[in-house]
Order: C-alpha cells, then structure tokens, then sequence
C-alpha cells in the first residue's frame, strides 16, 4: 500500500498543453476519482502515474519513491484498461497468471493466487476460455482479476465502466466500491461520468483543460463548487447560471437579474458586498427550485418567490424536469411530479436560497 | 420482382460458369502435369491427352536418383528455409518497430522499404553479381540467402506493418505495466497476435523463393549448390537429344507438390493476411 504524490506535474504534447502543473497527494488505500470531461488531461495523468507517458515536467512519487524514471514494469502498479486489453491469444487463467509469471512466482503459488482472486470475482467456472468467448461484463472481470491478483501498491482504472451496459454499470460499480473497501488498495480511477465520481470516490478531482479545478469529497463538491466549471459539470440536469448584478439593498445585497431579484442569504452577504455594483453570475441547482404550491421545504417570501413560464415538461418519474422562462432568462427546475403546472402556464416558483451559488463574472471563482 | 430474382439467378450463373472456366484453364496444366509424369515417353506422345495406360511410378524413382532432383530438392529446402527464417524474423522486428515505436525518420524508414517492391530484380542482378563476387559471396548460400532475404524484406515489412498497425497499443502497455520489457511485449503478446500476418508473409515468401531462378542462376555456378528451379532447367539441357519425359515431368511435379500443398493448408490465411496489409498498411 501507497500513497501517490504529485507535483507540479505537467505533459506537453508539442504546442499543446495536456496536463498543467497539476499537485495532488492521493492518501494510502484512498479511492481518488478524477473526473473531467473528454480531453481535459485526466488520461495523461493516469498514464504518467502508470509510466506509459513521461512527464514534461514534475515529479511522481508512489509510496516515498521518485519513479519519473522508473520503468511501468517496476512501479508496483496495476491498471485496468477503457478497452480491457486482454491479451487475446492467452486464457483467462494464463491472462491472470502472465504477470506472476514474468515475476517468475513458483507455479502451485500463481494458481493458487489466481484461483483465489477467480473465486472472488466469480470467474472459477471461466478460467480455460479465451477473452473472445466472454461477455462484456466477463472481460471487466477479468481485466479487474489481472490487475487484483498482482497485489499492486496501487490500482490505476481508465474508465473500466464505460463499455458496459447502464444496468451493469451500475452493479459493478457496486462491485468496485465493495471490492476497495475489501483490498484497501490505493486507487487512481478517471471516469467522464460525474454519476460514477459522485457515488465511488473517497475523494474526488474535478479537471478540465489539463488543470485540476477541486480537489475534495464528493458532498463538498456538490455543495461548494470552486469555481463556475465544477458546478456547472458536477449534477444532473447541471447547475442553472443567470448574468446578475449585485446591488444594495435596504439591509444587505440584492441580486438583481433583471427580470427578477432575489435576496441572497444572511451568512453570505459580507462575502457578496465587495461586489456592489459589479456584474456576476448567479446560480442555482435545479433541485433548488420548488414549485410554489407544493414546497415545505423553502418558505415562499417576497426575496425567493420568481414568477416563470412553463416551456416543456419533461416527466421523470418521481420528478419532471421543467425548462422555465423568467425573461431573457432560461432556467431548469426539477420539480415535485404532484405539481398541477402545465405547458405554456405561468407559475410562481420558489428557490432555496440557502443553497444559491454566485460566481465572479470575469474569473468564473466561486464567491460563495 | 420476378423479373428481379430471374436476372439475380442469370447473373449467379454467368458468374458460376465464368469461375468454372477458369478453373479449369487453371487446373489443367496441372493435372495434365500429373498425368503426363506418369506415363512413358513412349506413351506420352501416343495418348497425350488421356490417363495413362501403364501408370510409370519410377520415373519419380529416376528423378530423384538418376537426374539429381533428390539433392536439387534438399538444396530447395535448406535455401527456402533458411532464408524464410530470416525474413520473417527480421521483417516482423522491423514491422513492429515501424508500426507501433515514434522515432524521428520513422516515415522515411518505411518508406524506403516499402519502395524495394517497385523494382524488378533483374534490374540489380548485374551490380549483385559484380558485388558478391567482391564480398566472396558468389557461388555460395550465403550470397544467395542473403540476396533472397534482402529482396523480400519490402514486401513482408509492408505487410506485417498493416498487421501490427491494427492491433490495439493498450495491450503492448498492459504488457509493459504486467513485467515485460520491450523485447517480451514483441515476442509474448504481439507477435502470436500477428500469426496470420506471418503466416500470409510466409506463404507469399515461400511461393516466391522456393520457384525462384534468375537470382540462383546469376549466384549459383557449382552444381551440387543448385536449386531446383535451376536443375530442373539443367536437367532440360543435358538431356537435350535423349530426354526423358516422364522423369522431367515427375521432376516438375516434384517442384510443384510443396507449393500446392503450402497454399492448400494455408489458403484461409493467405485472403486474411493480405486484405489486413491492404486496408490498414
């Protein structure tokens, strides 16, 4: 077991930068995800840590040891594969067993590693066929199994989930988190699905354009993005942003959108009255909308309460999904399924301004 | 819709009987060939075209011993395979190299290589056989493997490049994070996943050398060095005024049968080996 530390590291690929300065310390048998939409840097990353790229610049330490110029073959590493990467002309068994092999590991010691990890992952009954002859969920299996049975310092995952089915995805994941918290192995897992972040990281790093944006548990993720890009990116539908100006109120700031104003909450007015009369931009989760005539939860005043039209209804079940118009002002509400709106129907609307974000128009930094 | 299906069937039999023809102008020869190194020169000019009357088994006996064929054909062997040994052994290193390794000039490598296919090999004969002469590489195998070895390295490089090109880099890297050094990740993983590639090389190589004649003609000279190719061409001109045909053409059987038997085995790699070379190299 190992920690992973690194720092201040970068990766160009002739002009273009894919990885900047990136500094993250990932705690012994820590699950870290780092998340990130496509091309944003978090493979790179991966593969450096793994020594499949070399790092411009910086440096990666894995346990206490510098191994910027370790070979991938000695950094006590394993990685499972988008693609799984199972070498197709060997069995399942022999796919597992190739690694120990190399480490020239007596043989009644690689099978009985090998039949103990097959036996966890529900593969005993699959060791003699080749990879062709597996199902999609088999081969994740096995390339998990491969990677397991080396007993590494530390477990490296490129979206091991994503060429499975939605329902399958969500079991292994399951699997994966149980699976973790069993071994206690380390582990570096980069996924684009902020769904997969949210339920399996100990912690999670948001990236994009090879920088890492935030660094913390999902939970504060959600709730106190740094910046506009991490709210915006973390939460299904994302976070609604409207252009607004802060003004002064009788007795506090106002944040005035235009078409509507709403008052931001008590605990947050120092931070928002260095931004008198400058633009900025507000936000709010679509979860933070309650329809007028159902919330319990908010207290409609004056301060919260918009009015907006109904343009589409999206019915999701337990919610809807409702695309508002406040305006010039678009906003997405996941309201309560009881709700009587109906298309092309005005209502009030009502937001939870305790969990309001407001972002700085020129820099995107969260002020709170 | 009937009309449709009636031109369908039409087309499929044009098609069918266009086939059929050219396989037999194809086949003839051949079984002609068989034929005809059965029967005695006597019954060879009686009854050309029929099976033969009293099958002569021991022209194929009289080949072997009395023409020479016996030791022409072991000549044949060790030439073809130690010069297909080399050729695949040092093509595949250089087609993995050129497929899956960045370097600086990697293009220009290929290139070149690749470029050994435009020319015919009797454009360099001259210059080769004025050059092994100086390298005391004339009249021997050495001279003649390398000459093969180095004339076919284009063709197998251009077709193992394809191959290696389309097989996924993750598992050369799943290789390298399990233990292996680059050398283990090209002979463990890449190289088994590359067999109908080597095989298709192979075959094509084998085809190639093991018929092979102006190349032996201009190296070769002792006769105890000679290739088949080249004493069946002998065994035409010493026997010039009491030739025995039967033995000649149990001699060409002789030289054909391995071919035939090579492609009959290998057939399905062969289609495989060259449309992967053709649609990703």
């Amino acid at each position: 077991m190992a920690k992973v530390v690194l720092k201040n590291l970068t990766k160009t690929f002739k002009n273009v930068v894919a990885v900047n300065n990136v500094n993250l310390e990932i705690n012994d048998k820590e699950f870290l995800v780092l998340v990130g939409p496509s091309g944003c840097g978090k493979t790179t990353v991966l593969r450096m840590v793994a020594g499949l790229e070399e790092a411009t610049e910086g440096e990666i330490y894995i346990g206490d040891r510098l191994v910027n110029d370790v070979s991938p073959k000695d950094r006590d590493i394993a990685m499972v594969f988008q693609n799984y990467a199972l070498y197709p002309h060997m069995s399942v068994y022999d796919n597992m067993a190739f690694a120990l092999k190399l480490r020239k590991l007596p043989k009644e010691q690689i099978r009985q590693r090998v039949t103990e990890v097959a036996e966890l992952l529900g593969l005993t009954e699959l060791l003699n066929r080749k990879p062709k002859q597996l199902s999609g969920g088999q081969r994740q299996r096995v390339a998990l199994g491969r990677a397991i049975v080396r007993e590494p310092k530390v477990f490296l995952m490129d979206e091991p989930l994503s060429n499975l089915d939605a329902k399958l995805r969500v079991q292994t994941r399951a699997e994966l988190i149980k699976l973790h918290r069993r071994l206690g192995i380390t582990t570096i897992y980069v996924t684009h699905d902020q769904v997969e972040a949210m339920t399996m990281g100990d912690r999670i790093a948001v990236m994009c354009d090879g920088v890492i944006q935030q660094v913390d548990t999902p939970l504060n993720v959600y709730n106190r993005p740094a910046n506009k890009f991490v709210a915006g990116f973390i939460g299904t539908p994302s976070m609604n942003f409207l252009d607004a100006r802060v003004t002064e109120g009788a007795d506090g700031c106002i944040i005035d959108a235009g078409s509507f104003k709403v008052r931001p909450p008590q605990d947050k007015t120092d931070l928002l009255k260095p931004y008198i009369g400058k633009e900025v931009i507000f936000g709010i989760r679509p979860e933070d909308i309650f329809d007028k005539e159902l919330t319990s939860i908010v207290q409609p005043t004056a301060d919260n309460t918009i009015r907006a039209l109904v343009d589409v209804i999206e019915p999701m079940g337990p919610i809807v999904t409702m695309y508002l118009t406040c305006g010039n002002h678009s906003l997405v509400a996941s309201i309560d399924a009881e709700t009587k709106a109906r298309e092309g129907q005005e209502i009030d609307i009502v937001l939870d301004m305790s969990k309001s974000h407001v972002f700085e128009r020129d820099t995107e930094r969260a002020v709170y | 819709m009937r009309t449709y299906l009636r031109m369908c069937k039409a087309t499929s039999a044009l098609t069918h009987g266009i086939l059929l023809l050219y396989s037999v102008i194809v086949a003839y020869p051949m079984i002609w060939l068989l034929l005809a190194s059965l029967k005695s020169s006597r019954d060879l000019f009686e009854n050309p075209w029929g099976i033969p009357v009293n099958p002569q088994f021991v022209n194929f006996a009289n080949a072997w011993t009395k023409a020479g064929i016996g030791r022409y054909f072991l000549n044949s062997v060790f030439v073809t395979a130690v010069s297909m040994f080399f050729i695949l052994l040092i093509g595949s290193m250089a087609a993995y190299a050129l497929a899956k390794l960045v370097f600086p000039g990697r293009g220009l490598i290929h290139a070149s290589f690749t470029s050994g296919m435009m020319f015919p090999v009797f454009l360099g004969i001259v210059p080769l056989f004025l050059l092994l002469r100086r390298l005391g590489m004339w009249d021997n195998y050495l001279g003649l493997i390398t000459a093969y070895v180095a004339y076919s390295l284009s063709f197998t490089i251009f077709v193992l490049t394809g191959f290696f090109r389309q097989l996924p880099s993750e598992l050369a890297e799943a290789g390298l994070i399990d233990g292996c050094s680059e050398y283990s990740v090209f002979l463990r993983i890449m190289l088994p996943l590359a067999k109908p590639g080597l095989i298709a090389a192979g075959i094509f190589n084998f085809f190639g050398i093991w018929n092979e004649y102006p190349l032996a003609l201009v190296i070769i000279a002792s006769e105890n060095l000679r290739t088949l190719p080249l004493g069946i061409a002998n065994l035409l001109m010493v026997q010039h005024y009491e030739t025995d045909w039967g033995a000649l053409f149990a001699g060409l059987v002789m030289v054909m049968l391995p071919t035939l038997v090579v492609y009959l085995i290998f057939q399905r790699h062969i289609t495989e080996g060259l449309t992967a070379g053709a649609l990703k190299g």
